[in-house]
């Protein structure tokens, strides 16, 4: 009989395992705190303004993470949901009058239910039929937004309320920042629970292997349908944020660039886990906003043009070397790296 | 170890079923692909509490039969009934809620999975936890998590695989998948239990833990059916032992019914009078 | 013009469009079947070979090398470029999941999508004459002479492509390849050499198709929207079916067509996005497409 170890579960499945994760998480979160208002006194509001964006993106790419990365069902539209969800905010707020408090819960319900109808056809079919299916509907959803009056043509919808907080209205990028930190954390929480729970784990499986999934007893159509809910909830969030922030919305800010960057950025980060997405939205945005301060600031003659396409190349070649090398993504990196500074100095 | 084995079995062959009836029958299954014929008019019962073997030459259709069982093919005659509620049909994610579970003869299910989430997600179907407490996580949520990592970890210790928990199953050994698959099946708490070739690739070692594994499944009241090429763990294990065909049923009958057969010892090589 | 004429028209000139399409789908469709991939990068494969071409061919008023000299230049460059995709990317890929190398192929598709823009620009080139160009009249019946030129061009090369599939050595070792990568080895397909092939004849034809298309349409980075086209091709005719190209093809380029005619005064903009709506309709009713070969499920 051998001897058992006694494992505290309820610790085991929390998110914060220990004391010294309680204060690391702490401080983390402090120095995003105060990390703005350093940025407002060297009169740095351009970096509050891209964190604001890299927020918002980080909000969608949760999404994606839940639909992709945990369920394994390849999304190149999900950029059609962030739009859905920008323009049912801008819909509901200016034409309906609704407070935007109120419009962000169901314009993204309504995402969501809309994803359905298009999911359904989807998860029939193989991996990537169903990214194709959902690049299809990108562009129609597009064609259909553009072609209507009701939402502003090529033009779009303007005059987007700001939203309200105890007679505060969030206008400036600081003020947007917390209220933008605050979503995104608790995002970050949902997005771990899910991970944590049955249905996260069903969603693995299906990843893995659709067909032993169905001899667990999971109903496989019905579960791929809910990671499309959920991760277009997500999506349409951070579209109606993005509505209220600008705050403009037209049918040229979501492109098909977009849902391959968010692509991207799962895989990158390591698909499958909400610290995966966090580090590959992280580290793309930083790239990115390197290259564009490089070309800004003139130390290399680049045209603005160039500095896109050179962003395009740098991404392009970061997908690449990930996937043929590294195929788990920066999370695995960063286990391995935490291993060895456990096992530090005893070697790999 | 073998003779213990040999020994406990026998032990139990003598006590009375007090469980003598038939949980699982299947009457008349005809099923085919595009002209070639994989099962042709099969008929069995399999009793409560029972371990059940079923052999044959390769191609002979014991996989399909399995596949019948579980949802996976569908026969285009015949009957399956399950505790006698007719399940031919069903989908599979029906049937494995039923209480019929089955390993797959590739153990490699869900290679970045560890060996405890896949064991968690075993428990799905006993959970109902919706989308909304999932997203929440505290309440009904939590509590089923732990219930069912109760569950899970007494499974673990039952099946000695407590090393392998935070293991991706990708990266273990061939016998270890094979025992979290085994371990996998037993977590859903099914009513009848179907392991497709469980020791096929197996060494000695792993193949002696394994035999004890279903036996302590068999102790625990589990009816289980075994597909299996290994005639000693055959013989060894099986109150009752079937042989098909070609998609039909050549014969049944206890192991030492069978081992004097003669057309089984024709169309199945290696089976050793013992 | 009676409607007899006006759908001869239509239907005419959708099948030389078509079979533009078509060719270039193909493209597509071998490193689907012989090497596994799922190419979304390869309207970037279109783009890039088609500026290749200008590099070597120039534009009307700026012609650089003899046509001969050219086409031969862009056919050595792009064969390079085949082979060091192939020996770079997709090697290494070679029994990795049908998931990873369709998201490398993604980051392919980013990348050369920034390298052509940096190296060529964002403006439009027009291509110099490859092939006679000029309206052809039949009756009151309207057709242009590149497409005309297309139209056979694209023809014989599908059947070229059919014969090497059907009938030489290598074309059974790539369909072989397609079944079951490991076993084909064994025949002794050299896997190596298989890939290599797959990836050259892939660039080539994306590179005639771009100069095709490239030659109405002038050589700008709206190339790589072609990806989009030969997906509705490809998933009408069945992702394994060089034939389903050609029908698929027809079936695009004549339905487009159409639906311009009549449909688009009626609700505009329709026609741009009918290969979107068709690649829908294809997946809700058939997705395996009209000639593919539909999958078996084992387990």
């Amino acid at each position: 009989m051998r001897g058992r170890r006694r494992i505290d579960y309820a610790a085991d499945i929390a998110v914060i395992r220990s004391g010294r994760q309680w204060i690391t998480v702490v401080v983390f979160i402090g120095l995003l705190v105060i990390l703005p208002m350093i940025l407002n006194v060297t009169g740095n509001m351009n970096w509050v303004s891209f964190l604001n964006h890299t927020f918002i993106i980080l909000i969608a790419v949760l999404g994606l993470n839940i639909v992709t990365g945990m369920a394994g069902q390849i999304s190149l539209g999900h950029s059609a949901f962030v739009m859905l969800g920008g323009y049912g905010v801008a819909l509901l707020t200016i034409k309906a009058g609704w407070s935007i408090w109120l419009a962000l819960p169901v314009s993204a319900l309504v995402t969501a239910l809309i994803t359905l109808v298009v999911a359904i056809p989807a998860i029939r079919l193989k991996g990537f039929y169903v990214a194709v299916v959902t690049l299809a509907f990108f562009y129609i959803a597009q064609y259909i937004i553009r072609s209507l009056e009701t939402t502003g043509g090529i033009h779009g919808l303007t005059g987007i309320p700001s939203p309200a907080i105890a007679g505060l209205t969030i206008k400036t990028d600081f003020q947007w920042y917390f209220l933008l930190l605050i979503i995104t954390l608790v995002c970050i929480l949902v997005s771990v629970n899910i991970t944590r729970s049955r249905l996260g784990r069903a969603f693995l499986t299906i990843r893995d292997n659709e067909t032993a999934a169905a001899a667990l007893g999971i109903r496989v159509p019905m579960v791929k349908l809910r990671a499309f809910f959920i991760g277009s909830l997500f999506a349409a969030l951070a579209g109606g944020l993005l509505a209220s922030y600008v705050p403009v919305v037209r049918t040229d800010q979501f492109t098909f660039w977009d849902s391959i960057w968010y692509l991207g950025m799962i895989v990158i980060g390591g698909g499958g886990t909400t610290a995966g997405a966090v580090m590959g939205v992280a580290f793309l945005r930083l790239i990115s906003q390197i290259l564009h301060v490089i070309g800004a600031s003139g130390w290399i003659p680049l045209s603005s043009n160039d500095s896109v396409y050179i962003t395009y190349t740098i991404y392009g070649l970061t997908i690449i070397l990930f996937v043929s090398f590294q195929p788990r993504g920066l999370i695995s990196i960063w286990q391995k790296l935490k291993v060895n500074y456990k096992r530090w100095p005893f070697g790999v | 170890m073998s003779c213990s084995n040999e020994e406990k079995t026998k032990e139990r062959k003598n006590l009375n079923q007090a469980a003598d009836d038939i949980v699982l029958n299947t009457t008349n299954i005809h099923l085919g692909f595009d002209g070639v014929k994989a099962l042709d008019g099969l008929d069995i019962s399999i009793k409560a509490g029972q371990i059940v073997s079923i052999i044959g030459p390769n191609g002979a259709g014991k996989t399909c039969l399995i596949n019948c069982i579980t949802g996976y093919y569908r026969p285009q005659q015949g009957s399956i009934t399950f505790q006698g509620r007719e399940i031919l049909g069903l989908k599979p994610y029906q049937i494995a809620r039923l209480g019929i579970s089955r390993t797959f003869q590739d153990p490699t299910t869900y290679p970045s999975m560890t060996a405890l989430d896949i064991l968690m997600a075993g428990r799905y179907i006993h959970t109902n936890a919706t989308m909304v407490e999932s997203m929440l996580f505290y309440g009904r949520n939590r509590r089923q998590e732990l219930e069912s990592r109760d569950i899970v970890e007494e499974i673990i210790a039952f099946a000695h695989i407590e090393e392998l928990r935070k293991i991706p199953l990708g990266t273990m050994a061939y016998g270890q998948r094979k025992q979290v698959e085994i371990a996998r099946a037993m977590v859903m708490q099914p009513r009848v239990i179907i392991l497709d070739e469980p020791m096929s690739g197996l060494d000695e070692v792993m193949k002696e833990i394994v035999t004890e594994l279903i036996l302590n499944m068999y102790d625990g009241g589990m009816t289980i059916i075994l597909i299996e090429h290994d005639a000693q763990v055959v013989m060894e294990l099986s109150h009752s032992i079937i042989v098909l065909d070609h998609g039909r049923k050549l014969s049944e009958g206890t192991p030492l019914e069978i081992s004097q057969d003669d057309r089984v010892a024709g169309v199945y090589l290696g089976i050793q009078t013992s | 013009m009676d409607v007899a004429t006006v759908l001869l028209q239509l239907v005419l000139s959708g099948i030389l469009v078509g079979s533009v399409y078509s060719l270039t789908a193909m493209g597509f469709v071998i490193t689907y079947r012989s090497a596994n991939v799922f190419n979304m990068a390869y309207g970037q494969f279109v783009l890039f070979g088609a500026f290749i071409a200008w590099s070597f061919i120039g534009s009307p008023q700026d012609p650089r090398f003899p046509m001969p000299i050219a086409l031969t230049l862009t056919f050595i460059s792009v064969v390079v470029f085949g082979l060091v995709v192939e020996r770079l990317l997709f090697r290494r890929m070679i029994g990795r999941p049908l998931y990873s190398t369709f998201v490398l192929t993604l980051g392919i598709l980013i990348f050369l999508r920034g390298i052509v823009m940096l190296i060529w620009g964002p403006s439009t080139h027009v291509l110099a004459r490859t092939v006679p160009q000029g309206p052809v009249y039949l009756g009151s019946i309207v057709l242009s002479k590149e497409y005309v030129w297309s139209f056979f061009l694209a023809v014989s090369i599908a059947l070229l492509l059919g014969l090497l599939f059907r009938y030489t050595k290598l074309g059974l070792a790539m369909r072989a390849s397609y079944d079951n990568q490991v076993a084909a080895r064994c025949l002794g397909v050299s896997a190596k050499l298989n890939s290599q092939i797959t990836w050259v004849l892939c660039a080539v034809i994306a590179t005639i198709g771009g100069i095709l298309i490239g030659t109405v349409n002038g050589i700008n980075i709206n190339l790589g929207e072609m990806v989009l086209l030969v997906l509705a091709v490809v998933l009408i005719g069945g992702l394994d079916s060089l034939i389903g190209c050609i029908v698929g093809g027809m079936i695009l380029a004549i339905g487009t067509n159409l639906v311009s005619y009549y449909i688009s005064p009626h609700i505009p903009g329709i026609d741009s996005n009918f290969s979107m709506i068709l690649i829908l309709l294809v997946l809700l009713i058939r997705p395996s497409g009209l000639m593919g070969t539909r999958p078996i499920e084992r387990v």
